[in-house]
């Protein structure tokens, strides 16, 4: 089955600090300290995982369909989703830190002052690229305004964008 | 994540090891994996103990001496003629 | 695994029949880990030198009895356990490590590293360096391990015991469990604190 994997510069695990070779396949326990299992995700699972490189995944045996992953026996990577880079990283951030800002001037009561907060640290943090945190601030200030729901919409929203903008799978 | 999910550095860092060991359960092992996610403290530190296991595990590549060898032949021998 | 078994059987089966390459090939693979081992207990190397010899002289004259119900490993490991534990209790020298029972709590990162309160309560104050970046040399160089082996050295007793098993020796850990006879999160436990010493101890020599 085919999914996403979301790598460190120069195809490096986040976890594992394994360097994953493309095309061939790799075990789940194999050379990676701590990992059971490859791990992969569906496009609703992206925006919780982003790093600088997105690649495609073949996985391989059963599949395991964790809240907010896929874990599987063997995997190996098909190719890289060029479309996801500094500047595309820098746009998702933008159009979640926006969001943020709308939230932020919705808001009256108690929570208007942290929602502000949140927004402008959406903001500053937009400008350096930084999709995978500006996505949980902007997930934070969507709980704050509209609780759980709140949340998983806002994950949801994050999701579209990154299908719609790199050709994904529908999340 | 949740904000009731939440995970500080102070917490991570102790569970490095049960991480490491694959012995945290699913949710504590995905909100683990979140922090360091999104927190480059975190993603140095855990590679920091990785690197410690690495060079603690370096500490076996020593061979016996030649000298100690010498000697652990002698034993055989002696031990052999008895 | 079975692979390493059979090869050690037709090892053994030479070593019983005479022949001093087989003698030679065992120490070879076995004699470093001995006096590790042996270190565990005893506190000198000369010491540990003298027990590591002793237990290859146990493990020849058992050598006939040996029938393989447990792996080779684990029979060298209670010998040497055996022995070297007579010696270090017969030698009574203090050993430069406080093992006046373990602390409860001890920290893997020093509290003042991280925001006491506020909103970033719990979070880094500054970050980690990163080691990945460094110089390779630095990490495989004989006084990195030097330095890594003194801390380990001065651990309390079951931590360094645990730490010389698992990541030293490659144990798996219901090995370590097993020879230690503690419990598994017990083993955890102590290598978490002692990997904790080994990283900081480390942190002071890379960062300095």
């Amino acid at each position: 089955m085919r999914a996403y994997k979301c790598l460190r510069p120069g195809r490096v695990g986040p976890f594992s600090g394994y360097s994953w070779p493309v095309g061939d396949w790799v075990e789940g326990d194999g050379a990676m300290l701590c990992m059971r299992g490859i791990h992969a995700c569906r496009t609703r699972d992206l925006p919780y995982w982003l790093t600088q490189e997105l690649w495609e995944i073949e996985l391989e045996g059963p599949v395991q369909q964790e809240r907010r992953k896929l874990v599987a026996d063997r995997g190996r990577l098909i190719q890289r989703v060029e479309a996801w880079n500094g500047a595309s990283a820098v746009s998702f951030a933008e159009d979640c830190a926006s969001r943020a800002r709308e939230r932020a001037e919705r808001a009256n009561g108690d929570d208007a002052a942290l929602l502000g907060e949140l927004a402008g640290d959406a903001a500053v943090n937009a400008a350096k690229g930084e999709a995978a945190l500006v996505g949980y601030i902007a997930a934070r200030s969507a709980e704050l305004d509209g609780g759980v729901d709140g949340y998983m919409e806002e994950r949801l929203a994050q999701a579209r964008w990154l299908a719609a903008e790199l050709r994904l799978a529908a999340p | 994540m949740l904000i009731s999910e939440d995970l500080t550095c102070r917490e991570l860092v102790e569970l490095v090891t049960e991480y490491l060991e694959g012995t945290l359960p699913p949710s504590d092992r995905d909100r683990f994996e979140q922090h360091v996610i999104l927190c480059d403290g975190c993603a140095f530190h855990l590679d920091q103990m990785r690197t410690a296991v690495a060079v603690t595990g370096s500490l076996s590549e020593e061979s016996i001496t030649p000298e100690a060898q010498e000697t652990l032949l002698r034993v055989f021998r002696d031990w052999k003629s008895g | 695994m079975a692979q390493v078994e059979a090869a050690e059987a037709e090892l053994l089966d030479a070593l019983r029949a005479g022949q001093e390459s087989a003698f030679s090939a065992l120490v070879q693979k076995y004699h470093t880990s001995i006096l590790r081992v042996a270190r565990l207990y005893v506190s000198s190397p000369a010491t540990a030198e003298e027990v590591a010899q002793e237990t290859w002289l146990a493990v020849l004259n058992g050598i006939d009895r040996f029938e393989g119900r447990s792996t080779l490993k684990t029979w060298i490991f209670r010998i040497v356990t055996n022995i070297a534990r007579t010696r270090g209790q017969r030698d009574a020298r203090s050993i430069p490590f406080s093992s006046l029972g373990e602390e409860t709590t001890e920290p893997a990162v020093e509290p003042d590293r991280f925001a006491p309160a506020g909103r970033w309560a719990g979070h880094w104050k500054s970050y980690p360096e990163r080691w990945d970046t460094l110089p390779e040399e630095r990490l495989v160089g004989a006084e990195t391990r030097a330095r890594v082996q003194r801390v380990i050295d001065r651990l309390p007793l079951t931590q360094r015991q645990v730490i010389t098993l698992r990541d030293v020796e490659g144990w798996e850990p219901e090995e370590v469990c097993s020879a230690l006879e503690i419990s598994e999160t017990n083993q955890r436990v102590l290598l978490h604190r002692a990997r904790s010493k080994v990283r900081q101890a480390l942190e002071g020599y890379l960062e300095s």
